[in-house]
């Protein structure tokens, strides 16, 4: 009768809130799931803040992000992907890669996890994350 | 039986000029009533809802112990019976299935409400009469007052705090010789409603709110009626037309796959509709004979309904979806054919048979970019039998059968956009098939009703069904409003249910109790269930089905203590548990706590009155996902109504507070506590009505 829940690795977390990271690199996900009783399957979004919306869970805009008006230019990166965990699991770490596109517009996203036990309750979590030119 | 019942208070009302009270009648009469049915019922007239008006007919009725008020936002609500809503309880206005509630969760009854002359709610399977959807109760509208004066009328003028509405609504009619004629004509304004928060959390989004007000959830509404009709002695013929309309903003935070800011000026104004925002037509024509004979009488009704509906948002794209070209996200037009026929004879005075047909067909069309049912037609028909036998004037017996055969052909539907398959080639994906499916369903019922002394005994045993409805056998799309992606199954059977249901009385001349407990079982209810996978981001619910039992009571005591003072105490309890599927050892969705009202009213000069109630709800703990648990609550309310003759002319006063202690809660049983949204504060209705 409880959703599970999306903690920080017991190695290292990624991404953080606020952190940066840069055109055509990777973003590091490292996150771990819990549940009491089974895990079902998450997914991991990215989607562009230049609209700077707001959510509840951890994505505060960040200091810099406020000064900032970037105009929508280039590729507004937009990633949705569907992931299964394995039967039976009551904790998985998320350990992946995910390149960022060289094109994708500067600016601030966000990043949500969302996960689901067996029994079809829900958890998320948002991160805002800053895209920047890479040096 | 019900039947039986339906059919002869149809006639009665349609004979005199009566229109009943308050749902409490004492002693003689009292018993009389009761024992007509074999199943629970309650009768409510036009007093009792203006007395209790509240801003949508169903809140009105929400104080009947058993019948809830489903909030839906921008305060409309969708009428449930013990837990069951939706397309579990038909609707019927003047015998008609009422068509078109059950493709949106966010639109209520399509129905004026000033146009009502009298309801009853039977509090069980009432397919026998109904047939499919009446599973878990029939709400039952009869609007066909029979005028006597050559020309009568009434204005009402109504206006409600919370969201500022104000409307206006007008009845004339008038009787010459045998023909009369009758006209209704409504129109509602009301704003963005308010609640007593300043922030709500939705999804994982933080929402603040200027001033509590929920924005976007304004509306406007008008409805106009006409019907011309023919009395005789022995037969008798009623026409009507009606169009209700109404427009209505979505909360503009809560629709659309993301929160985002938009560029419209949402707080520019409470009372503006801006996108997203939805507009419903339904149109109506029905006619409706009556003949009797001796010892037999025959009913015909034809009727046509169309419901249109549309959906408009901001085109924003979504996944591989582009930015559509309008803000057409929906359209449904929806044609519905209904026909009966039916006829009672009388074997002798103690034995009574009633027999009927109906035929309906259904034609449904979708349109705008967002795809969530398919196009689909229907063709049901059903024939049924009833007999009513009296072994004594203490006895009375029920039994009938009904056989019904559905017919259902769902469209296929395409994506009109392309989205990669596995092999990275665009393809317009497959939402839904063309399939066809046959449904068959044999329903009894058989009941007793005893009445040794001043008890009244009533026990009552059936079976009912529920066809599945095209959104069940056919969905497969994002459902916007909740953030979900819903998912049909073609092969899903006839939901059936079997229930008890037993109502004991005690009619004393100042006393009256009531408890009506009752216990159901579903070998299959159908039910959409939160699975574990994504698709497309979103999480995945797909129909299934389950065994489901449920039990319960609802339990009445009202207390005539003088001239003067009325005491009454009400409660009601619930017990849902899925036993088999997915969810076993769960409850049902929405499921509502127990309930408990306690009022005191005082009487004045003739028909004033004064009534304070307290509303106490438990905490619902038993949830399915995603349902949080909801704290228990309580609410003083207060109601007045006094009317005064002028002349030949009456005029009428109402008025009704809500939530007096402006208290914050949430109602498990709200559309809105998914998304954090508490009820109303403290919410003020009046209403000065001028009978001539």
């Amino acid at each position: 009768m409880t959703p599970p829940e999306i903690i920080p690795s017991a190695d290292y977390t990624s991404p953080l809130n606020c952190q940066v990271f840069h055109q055509g690199g990777v973003l590091p996900v490292s996150w771990t799931f819990t549940d009491n009783v089974e895990l079902g399957s998450f997914n991991i979004e990215v989607h562009s803040n230049h609209d700077h919306h707001t959510h509840s869970t951890e994505a505060e805009d960040c200091p810099e992000a406020e000064h900032e008006e970037h105009a929508a230019e280039g590729n507004l990166w937009v990633f949705n992907k569907d992931y299964a965990i394995p039967a039976g699991s009551t904790s998985y770490d998320v350990k992946m890669n995910i390149p960022i596109p060289a094109d994708a517009a500067e600016g601030e996203y966000h990043f949500m996890l969302r996960v689901t036990d067996a029994a079809g309750w829900q958890q998320l979590r948002s991160v805002s994350i800053h895209i920047e030119h890479a040096d | 039986m019900i039947a039986t019942i339906l059919a002869a208070v149809m006639l009665q009302v349609q004979d005199t000029t009566q229109t009943l009270g308050p749902a409490t009648i004492y002693g003689e009469s009292k018993r009389q009533e009761l024992m007509h049915l074999t199943l629970g019922s309650v009768e409510v007239g036009h007093n009792y809802i203006e007395n209790n008006f509240s801003g949508t007919l169903m809140q009105s009725l929400s104080s009947i112990p058993g019948v809830q008020a489903r909030a839906i936002g921008s305060g409309q609500s969708k009428p449930a019976i013990r837990g069951l809503g939706f397309n579990r309880i038909a609707v019927a206005v003047d015998g008609i299935k009422h068509e078109g509630q059950q493709w949106g969760d966010d639109h209520g009854l399509e129905i004026d409400q000033f146009a009502v002359d009298r309801i009853e709610v039977i509090k069980g399977p009432g397919a026998l009469m109904y047939g499919s959807d009446a599973i878990g109760g029939v709400l039952g509208i009869y609007t066909n007052y029979l005028p006597v004066e050559p020309f009568e009328g009434r204005v009402n003028l109504f206006g409600r705090s919370n969201n500022l509405s104000a409307g206006v609504s007008a009845r004339l009619q008038g009787r010459s010789g045998h023909f009369y004629w009758r006209m209704h004509m409504t129109g509602t304004d009301y704003a963005d409603y308010q609640v007593p928060t300043d922030e709500i959390e939705y999804y994982s989004y933080r929402i603040p709110l200027k001033n509590g007000t929920l924005r976007n959830t304004a509306g406007r509404e008008a409805d106009a009626s006409l019907s011309l009709g023919y009395v005789g002695e022995r037969f008798r013929n009623d026409f009507k037309l009606s169009e209700t309309w109404a427009k209505s903003g979505f909360f503009a935070n809560a629709h659309g796959l993301e929160v985002r800011l938009s560029d419209i000026d949402y707080d520019a104004s409470r009372r503006d509709i801006d996108l997203p925002w939805q507009s419903v037509n339904h149109l109506t024509l029905h006619n409706h004979s009556h003949y009797h004979g001796d010892g037999f009488t025959i009913d015909s009704n034809v009727a046509w309904q169309w419901n249109h509906r549309q959906e408009r948002s901001e085109p924003v794209s979504h996944g591989y979806m582009p930015v559509p070209p309008d803000d057409l996200e929906r359209d449904f037009s929806k044609h519905t054919l209904t026909g009966k026929l039916g006829g009672k004879v009388d074997f002798s005075p103690q034995n009574q048979l009633q027999t009927g047909a109906d035929a309906e067909f259904q034609h449904n069309r979708r349109g705008g970019w967002g795809f969530i049912i398919p196009d689909f037609e229907t063709l049901s028909g059903g024939v049924f039998c009833i007999d009513r036998h009296s072994f004594s004037e203490t006895v009375n017996l029920n039994a009938g059968v009904r056989y019904d055969h559905v017919f259902t052909s769902i469209h296929g539907y395409q994506d009109w956009f392309t989205t990669p398959d596995e092999s990275d080639i665009p393809v317009y994906k497959q939402r839904s098939s063309d399939f066809q499916r046959h449904f068959d369903s044999f329903t009894w019922s058989v009941g007793v009703a005893w009445s040794p002394g001043r008890w009244v005994l009533k026990a009552n045993i059936g079976k009912s069904f529920r066809v599945p409805i095209a959104k069940e056998l056919g969905a497969d799309g994002v459902n916007y409003h909740i953030f979900r992606y819903e998912k049909g199954s073609s092969d899903l059977n006839p939901e059936e249910s079997y229930q008890a249901d037993f109502c004991i009385n005690w009619v004393g001349n100042k006393l009256t109790l009531r408890l009506d407990p009752y216990f159901n079982w579903f070998p299959n209810y159908i039910y959409l269930n939160p699975a574990s996978e994504y698709y497309e981001g979103l999480q995945l619910y797909t129909y299934t089905q389950a065994q489901v039992l449920r039990t319960g009571f609802e339990i009445q005591a009202v207390w005539e203590i003088s001239k003067h003072w009325e005491l009454e105490a009400s409660g009601e309890y619930l017990f849902a548990r899925q036993m088999s599927g997915a969810k076993k050892g769960y409850t049902l969705p929405f499921c509502p706590p127990f309930k408990a009202d306690v009022s005191a009213k005082y009487a004045f000069l003739g028909d004033g009155f004064v009534k304070l109630d307290v509303r106490v709800a438990g905490a619902q703990r038993e949830i399915v996902p995603p349902e949080k648990p909801t704290d228990g609550w309580y609410t003083l309310n207060l109601s007045a109504g006094k009317s005064f003759s002028i002349g030949k002319t009456l005029l009428k006063t109402s008025l009704q507070v809500e939530n007096l202690l402006n208290r914050r809660y949430y109602d498990h049983t709200s559309y809105y506590r998914l998304i954090g949204v508490p009820e109303p504060g403290i919410n003020a209705s009046l209403m000065l009505g001028i009978d001539f």
